[in-house]
């Protein structure tokens, strides 16, 4: 499967290609009183809807701000990412259009299902799904339905 | 695009390096190769899907593509012309700031040799052997054995004056004095004195201009031309001669000096032109002084720029008519595609000058050349193009070729994120898009590493330039000081001097004051000139003001006494380096000292000491000032220039917060630890700033042999 990859910091993230609607730059945030740190904003996306959510502050760390090189990873929503032609896999994302708004995107890497490595043991967290090594260094996978679904998780949200 | 400017650059243009031409024809190429793919995939989106809205949406990207594509082929045109134009702004303002440095000391030489004339014209030996002259040709009854005896006297006397002048200042070929029928009577080059001497020169310019100046603040000034004095042409200073010393005097005879203008002229021009290993000055550089009527009065390369032809150079260069005028243009020198830079003198204080212009020349292709060295000086290739250094047009093609590349990226990976959406079918849309994001990678890359080779180049012209405005600054005080060295030796040896200390009395006290106070009223640069006995007991002085202070003092302990008492040749003299002093109240003190000697002789017992106290702030300011580094003739915000003393002290600054007197400053071992004459230039932070500085150490001039001292010139750039 192709993944588009970003960086936090220095760590590369990767999330599954199908998974994502569309990748864009300098949207209109538009703040909502009374939503969580977590969340940047909405934006409009040719007519939709979309919550963003801020990549640094969803991982404890350092708000991620707009700048040149700033994007933002729009999700399809569950029924979208059904429509999805020929699909044989099984993911979910959220039942609305979310966004994450990443400091930087890279490449694009195709994985293969027997490089998936599962997340070492004290490296667990929520958003990890699996580990590839890709050279000497190591490209987180995300699950796009954790991060996404927040309301799940409320410490991030308080 | 923000550039305005009409692109000048063309590919074929001989001056583009084979290195830039082909960077060139590789991004060009590659973004030409996208096209063809567009079209590849706006014929898949009819091919893979039926749905009218995922074609438009793929067409969308590829014309997305399509336009960055044009977009960049664009950018990288302008990027180039930038690119060469930095280059070439950088190397004429260098070559401008070089052909103005070689006027100005040449300028600057002339300005003391017109004071020098001015003031040897009264001295005694000199009018008395004139006065003695003119009476043994008027009376011709008197023409005794006695009569002959006395002239032969004063002549001798007058020819032993005149070598101590040459002597002690050793710019000169000749100096002659000349009676009112313009035969010589006496001259300085022993050599020559055969030939010289009872030479009538009556017919010459320099000579009868000496005889109708007004009085003894006038002096005439003969460009380069021949003389019967000498062989070669000859630039002479002259002025009247007047009974009895004084400026204001009836006219008895003229004196000419022979400034040796080639000799000094070739120190000057060889300056700053870059030499091979073998230390032979490049090919194809030329560096020369035309005259008024545009011809050649000393090159650097006589062979092809021959002194007394009119200079192979456009008629715009020849013709420069404003003082201080600058010109640049590009044209063939000796068969060679050249920059010329013409500047036209404007004289320095109150010398006009002679209308002479100062022309470099170098290869076309030097200005584009890659910089050889490749030091690390710790900055990064990120940081220097954020840098003051590098013009905000450079910076802004920068930020759109990043701005581009980020967007073309981006419709590459949307576009895979369609072609999945296509499943199976949108596969074939994969390797075009990858295709995409390569081609724009490699092109972006490119155009990344020659920022960063532009923005490279910009520091080390920079570099460059600091350390030439270094280097004049070191140059300038060590001919300034030369020139000091040359007074105090010849003053120490001035009449009222040692009969003051040899007989001494108030009326001979009082004679050695006012002769210092005329010397003193005929230079700027002197706080006072003080005679000390050789008890360290102030005997007399120039300023009267000061008598009553300076009789009680007692400078017996002084390193400048203490040098000066141990002087036993004219020739020699002492220095105290910059220190604070207590004779003066003053915080920067620079004294000079000369030995006086019993009788006024070259050799023998020393009775006292002459003690020069420099005005220090007033001498050095302005030529700091005058090397500051500058764009468009504005000086730099935060620019500096400083001298420190061996003791990495600072002596005299520009910029009394940040590199203040007294102060050590904390720079670069490379740029403290120089040898006599070595210079050199690197980047070091200081009061939270980064700093370029260029750094020069004295290699003295002439006699002058410098106090160890280090001149620094900086900018900061962040």
């Amino acid at each position: 499967m192709l993944y588009s990859t970003f960086y936090l910091g220095e760590t590369k993230m990767a999330v599954p290609i199908p998974a994502i609607l569309e990748i864009g730059r300098s949207f209109k945030f538009h703040s909502v009183r009374g939503s969580p740190e977590v969340i940047d904003g909405l934006i409009n996306l040719r007519g939709k809807v979309v919550t963003v959510i801020n990549s640094g502050m969803a991982f404890g760390g350092e708000r991620v701000l707009s700048a040149d090189d700033s994007r933002i990873f729009i999700f399809k929503n569950n029924s979208e990412l059904r429509e999805v032609a020929d699909s044989d896999f099984e993911m979910e994302t959220a039942p609305d259009n979310i966004g994450i708004h990443v400091d930087r995107i890279a490449d694009v890497i195709r994985v293969e299902k027997e490089e998936l490595q599962a997340v070492p043991s004290n490296m667990i967290h929520p958003f990890y799904k699996f580990v590839v090594r890709r050279d000497d260094s190591f490209i987180i996978i995300l699950e796009p339905a954790k991060i996404l679904n927040l309301n799940e998780n409320e410490d991030l949200l308080s | 695009m923000s550039e305005t400017k009409a692109i000048k650059f063309n590919i074929y243009n001989p001056i583009i390096t084979y290195e830039h031409r082909a960077a060139y024809d590789m991004i060009v190429s590659h973004l030409q190769e996208i096209f063809p793919i567009c079209n590849q995939g706006k014929c898949k989106a009819l091919e893979v899907s039926d749905d009218p809205q995922k074609q438009k949406q793929i067409n969308d990207l590829m014309e997305k593509v399509e336009f960055f594509s044009n977009s960049l082929i664009t950018i990288t045109k302008v990027f180039f012309d930038q690119l060469y134009r930095a280059k070439e702004t950088s190397s004429q303002s260098i070559s401008q700031s070089t052909a103005m440095i070689k006027i100005d000391m040449i300028e600057r030489n002339l300005l003391e040799r017109t004071c020098d004339v001015r003031w040897w014209a009264l001295e005694k030996a000199f009018w008395q052997c004139i006065t003695l002259a003119n009476k043994q040709k008027a009376s011709k009854t008197t023409d005794t054995t006695k009569a002959h005896g006395d002239l032969k006297n004063a002549v001798d006397l007058a020819c032993t004056r005149l070598e101590d002048i040459r002597n002690s200042y050793t710019l000169y070929r000749d100096l002659v004095i000349v009676d009112l029928d313009g035969r010589v009577i006496a001259n300085s080059n022993e050599e020559r004195r055969e030939e010289v001497l009872g030479m009538n020169v009556a017919s010459e310019d320099w000579f009868q201009k000496a005889l109708q100046t007004k009085d003894g603040t006038e002096y005439f000034v003969q460009d380069v031309s021949s003389s019967k004095l000498e062989g070669m042409e000859s630039l002479i200073y002259s002025t009247a001669l007047r009974a009895d010393g004084d400026e204001q005097g009836k006219v008895i005879g003229a004196m000419g000096v022979l400034f040796d203008f080639q000799g000094e002229s070739q120190i000057i021009l060889n300056d700053y032109l870059p030499v091979s290993e073998a230390g032979e000055t490049m090919d194809n550089w030329f560096s020369f002084f035309t005259n008024k009527a545009g011809r050649v009065i000393c090159s650097s390369d006589e062979s092809f720029i021959p002194s007394g032809e009119l200079a192979d150079l456009p008629r715009s260069h020849r013709n420069l008519k404003n003082s201080g005028e600058t010109h640049v243009s590009t044209a063939a020198v000796c068969g060679n595609r050249s920059l010329i830079v013409s500047r036209k003198s404007e004289g320095f204080d109150e010398y006009k000058g002679l209308d002479w212009t100062s022309h470099l020349v170098l290869p076309e292709s030097a200005m584009f050349a890659r910089s050889l060295e490749n030091e690390d000086y710790g900055i990064s290739p990120q940081e220097l193009m954020n840098s003051k250094l590098i013009p905000d047009t450079n910076k802004k093609t920068y930020q759109e070729i990043q701005r581009n590349k980020g967007d073309i990226q981006l419709i590459s990976i949307n576009g895979i994120i369609l072609a999945t959406d296509l499943g199976k079918a949108g596969t074939s849309f994969i390797p075009i898009f990858d295709q995409i994001t390569t081609t724009g990678n490699s092109t972006t890359g490119k155009m990344e590493e020659l920022l960063s080779e532009m923005s490279s180049d910009m520091l080390q012209q920079n570099l460059m330039a600091l350390e030439n405005f270094s280097k004049q600054a070191i140059d300038l005080i060590d001919r300034n000081l030369f020139e000091r060295a040359a007074d105090v030796r010849w003053w120490s040896t001035d009449h009222a001097c040692w009969e003051a200390l040899q007989s001494a009395t108030d009326g001979n006290f009082e004679e050695a004051a006012k002769r210092l106070g005329i010397i003193n009223a005929s230079y700027t640069m002197y706080r006072d000139l003080v005679i000390a006995d050789s008890n360290g007991r102030i005997v007399a002085n120039s300023k009267s003001e000061n008598r009553d202070k300076l009789k009680r003092m007692n400078v017996s302990e002084q390193s400048w006494f203490r040098q000066g008492m141990q002087i036993s040749r004219s020739v020699q003299f002492g220095v105290q380096d910059v220190c604070n002093s207590e004779l003066e109240n003053e915080e920067t003190s620079l004294i000079y000292c000369g030995g006086i000697l019993e009788n006024g002789q070259r050799e023998g017992k020393v009775l006292g000491v002459l003690g020069i106290f420099f005005d220090w702030e007033n001498l050095v300011s302005p030529i700091l000032e005058g090397c500051l580094p500058r764009i468009k003739g504005k000086v730099v915000h935060g620019g500096a220039a400083f001298y420190v003393n061996d003791e990495r002290k600072v002596i005299a600054t520009t910029d009394h917060e940040n590199f203040a007197i007294g102060q050590t400053v904390d720079l670069p071992n490379e740029n403290l630890s120089l040898n006599a004459g070595e210079s050199a230039s690197g980047i070091f932070s200081a009061n939270d700033k980064k700093y370029i500085i260029g750094s020069s150490k004295t290699q003295g001039y002439r006699e002058y042999e410098g106090l160890g001292w280090t001149a620094h010139v900086v900018r900061p750039i962040d």
